[in-house]
């Protein structure tokens, strides 16, 4: 399903049928999931293509999110201890046209429900998309149109023992990979104190072979500054 | 030297039989020149950095100001050149200036208070406000008024004297909020089954927010029933939409499992069994 496709492209499963076909001097757009609603595009376009790929997590059912946290079980690190883990993280899968290196999100869907959290508090904390997460020893297999797998390295750095049950990271700095086997984001966290923290995405995909995916946000124009996320109210 | 000589005679020449001299209007015509392009220049930087952080009217009023403020500074400063009392002028302008303040002072008031609203900024453009008695949102924060759009689509321009002395309720300052249903069901239902069923139905729900987690417990035993007290924690900007969703599907959610909303009822008890006459029962019986 993933990668970049001429408009003849259709795919079809037990739970989803969506593609383009051609209608005189247009094309018309589809998507249908099964139980779910039905999406209809017109696209004019001579020599475009369309690109589906996953993308950040913080569209469905609509943008009211610009992080992402990942809950665990707790993991008791030891001062100054480094060490990398995997942890899944759902995914939203955009479809894109692309014309004379220009992108336009066409449709956003996603195969599993959305659930939001709120981190910290009401008056200074930040809505995040939210989801739990096993903790792995290694690449987990997950169902790539539904989870991507994170390789997450918790840096250590004060000196003292460390609880951590949870990771935010800020959506709009989410680097992306996608085969058609795996769906992947490499990161970073470093523990500054027992209850802040900062997290980073690094652009490393976790196979040779992965293709990077189109960021959501600089698809749509939208102007961002990104930076790394900061976790200033508790790991916890 | 000579050159010198004529060129200070020169400037030294009264003009039209007058006291003013060539000089002084040389003078006059410099500090005016220099003026104009101080204010021009001032107003072309003001304008590139404030460009994006006041609406273009504000600006474009608040450079006029600035603009003509300078030139007049530069007037006042060249006139002891060609007059040589200004003490009447300073006194009529003195006057002049009283009257204008007492004529301006709710202008006054509102330019004040909307420099201290927009340094505070208890509102925001697209917020979801509540302003004394007006509820909307607000569409524009200039710097004499705030316009609001109220819910049903009206215009609403209020002074910023009055935004800032009014009681103001932001909806949307904290990024979530709280509310709260009461959801009445049958003594003779499961209360316990009940509020599983609610939990699971908040549960789908994507914009319920995990953490705060929401809570769901019996609040009273009512006269027609047992209150079940729903409270939950949504993102603000979606609030009202969660809040119109959930009711229903709370009410669909325990009906299917056979739970009922009651009814008011009354049980009234009679001291003697209360006759009906057979002839009465016959409407009834036919339906």
């Amino acid at each position: 399903m993933f990668g970049r496709h001429d408009y003849s492209f259709q795919y079809s499963s037990d739970s989803i049928s969506f593609g383009i076909e051609p209608d005189g001097d247009i094309y018309r757009y589809f998507r249908e999931i099964e139980g779910g609603e039905k999406v209809e595009k017109s696209v004019v376009s001579q020599r475009g293509k369309l690109v589906v790929c996953p993308i950040e997590p913080v569209n469905l059912p609509q943008n009211v999110a610009t992080y992402m946290e990942i809950d665990f079980d707790p993991l008791f690190l030891e001062p100054f201890s480094k060490t990398t883990l995997y942890l899944t993280f759902p995914i939203e899968i955009g479809v894109f046209v692309v014309a004379k290196k220009d992108i336009k999100p066409l449709d956003v869907f996603s195969f599993i429900p959305q659930k939001y959290s709120l981190y910290g508090p009401s008056n200074g904390g930040v809505i995040s998309r939210w989801v739990y997460s096993t903790v792995y020893a290694a690449i987990p297999e997950v169902n790539p149109l539904e989870y991507g797998v994170m390789q997450l390295t918790l840096h250590n750095t004060t000196r003292e023992w460390v609880e951590v049950a949870r990771a935010l990271f800020e959506a709009y700095s989410m680097k992306i990979y996608y085969s058609d086997e795996l769906v992947s984001m490499s990161a970073g966290m470093r523990i500054l104190s027992s209850k802040t923290a900062e997290t980073e995405f690094f652009k490393e995909p976790l196979a040779e072979g992965m293709k990077k995916a189109i960021e959501f946000y600089l698809g749509r124009d939208i102007p961002v500054v990104k930076h790394n996320g900061m976790m200033e109210w508790g790991l916890v | 030297m000579v050159i010198l000589e004529r060129l200070h005679e020169l400037l030294q020449t009264p003009l039209f039989g007058t006291s003013l001299s060539v000089g002084n209007l040389l003078w006059l015509v410099v500090i005016l020149a220099l003026s104009v392009i101080l204010a021009r220049l001032t107003v072309t930087n003001l304008r590139r950095a404030l460009e994006n952080k006041i609406s273009k009217n504000e600006l474009e009023i608040l450079l006029k100001l600035i603009y003509f403020t300078i030139v007049i500074l530069g007037v006042v400063i060249a006139l002891p050149n060609i007059i040589a009392d200004l003490s009447g002028l300073l006194v009529a302008g003195g006057i002049l200036g009283i009257i204008i303040g007492f004529a301006s002072q709710s202008v006054v008031s509102n330019f004040v208070s909307g420099l201290f609203l927009m340094a505070e900024q208890p509102v925001k453009i697209g917020d979801n406000v509540n302003v004394g008695s007006i509820s909307g949102n607000v569409e524009d924060i200039c710097i004499l008024s705030t316009t609001v759009r109220t819910y049903d689509g009206v215009f609403v321009r209020i002074p910023n004297e009055k935004v800032f002395n009014s009681e103001i309720t932001n909806y949307w300052a904290n990024v979530a909020r709280r509310f709260d249903y009461m959801v009445g069901i049958r003594y003779q239902d499961d209360a316990g089954k009940a509020i599983g069923i609610i939990k699971n139905v908040l549960k789908d729900h994507p914009f319920v927010l995990q953490k705060p987690s929401p809570t769901v417990f019996v609040e009273e035993l009512g006269d027609n029933g047992v209150n079940i007290t729903v409270k939950i924690w949504s993102p603000a900007r979606v609030w009202w939409d969660v809040k119109i969703e959930l009711l229903w599907k709370i009410k669909v959610a325990l009906e299917a499992e056979g739970i009922e909303i009651p009814f008011p009822q009354r049980t009234v008890w009679f001291p003697e069994p209360l006759k009906m006459d057979e002839r009465q029962k016959v409407p009834y019986e036919k339906g």
